[in-house]
């Protein structure tokens, strides 16, 4: 119980959360998990079978790509308050894209998608709070990707 | 027509003085990147070296007989009379030649041109540079000034992005302006496994920083793609048009506004910029063709 308590001030923190009601807020509590990563821990490897979404509440997250003949390269670094996984939700290959390991000591907080999910398909007023916050993670991250995919600090004449 | 910022006034009355060179010689080359460099320069006539002086963001015209002028920004402290620093990526005809010079070779300066950062005005302000790859050397002589009159600012915060780890400027100078309550932030597109810091592009990391609309100015430079998604993003968090300042960069030929190469809109980046403040800029700035 006091675990829960801890989880749920936890959740009561993250902006993410605030637009939920108290009732929707129990729902995400009960579908969460508090998780302590060590720096260079693996959470989880590119093509995993994928089970949560998380957000990092201390620390860091790098999100590596394996590309055959070059190794691991680093995409992208998931700081406080930012969401990871959360492809999981929305699944199109319901594999990892990527890999994710702590770069230092982090805390984040796990969600199981499946129930997520479920609970987004029964409520929807539940679902349309999750869907537009995951819709705006998503959108920042495509405008990422593009600008990575732009190679801004391309020399222009290389 | 807006005026700039921070315009420098340079005597055009008599427009041989400014397309006449001084000869500075190389006196120190400080490799800072792959094909990135910064050459130390000392003026060999020294009344010459005693009358320059230069504001934040300004520029000089670098010339090689026999290969042409380049416009480069100056990146050394301005308050520094001994030693004049120029960052040069080798890109260019003029700038190639350069890589090619040694310490003791010498070129021709005219100079400085250009408006500048408007480090009067930021005062009791907090700034927030937000910079990628060789758009941090503009701004490096404002990091200076800001470091010698630290009292007089409020939380300044560099926000600074390369491509990769072995891309970024002057990491050994972050120490040091952390330790004058600079908060020195910096991310890069590219990461590998020694790279233990962000990952991700500079307006992206906005969100990190509380930013307080109401007393904060941001400065920015870099790729001009960069640079309109900074600007998104201090706009998305309230900043006034007029407290945001950009340094743009155009193909400079003359320095002065005769030629008209840098031409954007009304402005010659040479003249009305390099830095401008933003508004004056917004009508036409991100429009095809402009």
């Amino acid at each position: 119980m006091e675990n829960r308590d801890v989880l749920k001030n936890e959740l009561e923190k993250i902006p993410w959360f605030q637009a939920l009601k108290p009732e929707h807020l129990e729902k995400m509590t009960d579908m969460a998990h508090l998780r302590r990563v060590k720096a260079g821990e693996l959470l989880f490897r590119e093509g995993d079978r994928e089970d949560f979404v998380y957000i990092v509440l201390k620390g860091r997250i790098a999100l590596d790509i394996f590309i055959p003949h070059r190794g691991k390269v680093r995409i992208y670094t998931v700081e406080p308050l930012d969401v990871f996984g959360w492809s999981s939700v929305t699944p199109v290959s319901h594999q990892r894209t990527a890999g994710a390991s702590a770069v230092v000591d982090s805390l984040i907080i796990g969600i199981d998608s499946e129930k997520l999910r479920d609970e987004c398909e029964k409520d929807h007023d539940f679902g349309y709070v999750v869907m537009l916050r995951l819709l705006k993670i998503v959108s920042s991250r495509l405008l990422v990707s593009r600008l990575q995919l732009l190679d801004m600090f391309e020399s222009p004449e290389a | 027509m807006t005026t700039t910022a921070t315009p420098i006034q340079n005597d055009i009355s008599n427009p041989g003085i400014l397309l006449r060179p001084k000869w500075a010689e190389v006196t120190e080359i400080t490799p800072e990147a792959d094909g990135i460099a910064t050459y130390w320069l000392r003026f060999i006539n020294s009344s010459d070296q005693q009358e320059f002086h230069f504001n934040p963001g300004q520029f000089n015209m670098l010339y090689l007989p026999g290969f042409g002028e380049a416009a480069i920004s100056i990146s050394s402290d301005p308050q520094d009379h001994e030693k004049l620093g120029h960052t040069i990526r080798f890109v260019g005809n003029v700038t190639r030649a350069v890589s090619r010079l040694k310490v003791g070779d010498v070129v021709g300066l005219r100079g400085p041109f250009g408006s500048c950062w408007p480090m009067s005005e930021l005062e009791g302000k907090d700034v927030f540079i937000a910079c990628g790859g060789i758009g941090l050397p503009p701004l490096r002589p404002a990091i200076y000034k800001i470091m010698r009159n630290r009292e007089k600012y409020g939380k300044v915060t560099l926000l600074y992005g390369a491509r990769t780890s072995s891309d970024l400027m002057f990491p050994r100078e972050y120490e040091v302006w952390r330790k004058a309550q600079i908060d020195v932030e910096v991310t890069v597109d590219r990461g590998d496994a020694n790279w233990s810091g962000r990952v991700g592009v500079v307006p992206m990391w906005f969100y990190h920083f509380r930013i307080d609309p109401r007393k904060t100015a941001v400065l920015t430079c870099g790729p001009e793609i960069m640079i309109r998604f900074v600007i998104f993003e201090a706009m998305a968090r309230r900043v006034p048009v007029e407290s945001i300042y950009v340094s743009l960069e155009r193909n400079m030929k003359c320095g002065q506004g005769s030629c008209g190469h840098c031409q954007m809109g009304p402005y010659f980046i040479c003249r009305e910029g390099p830095v401008f403040r933003f508004d004056e800029l917004q009508s036409f700035f991100n429009v095809e063709e402009f």
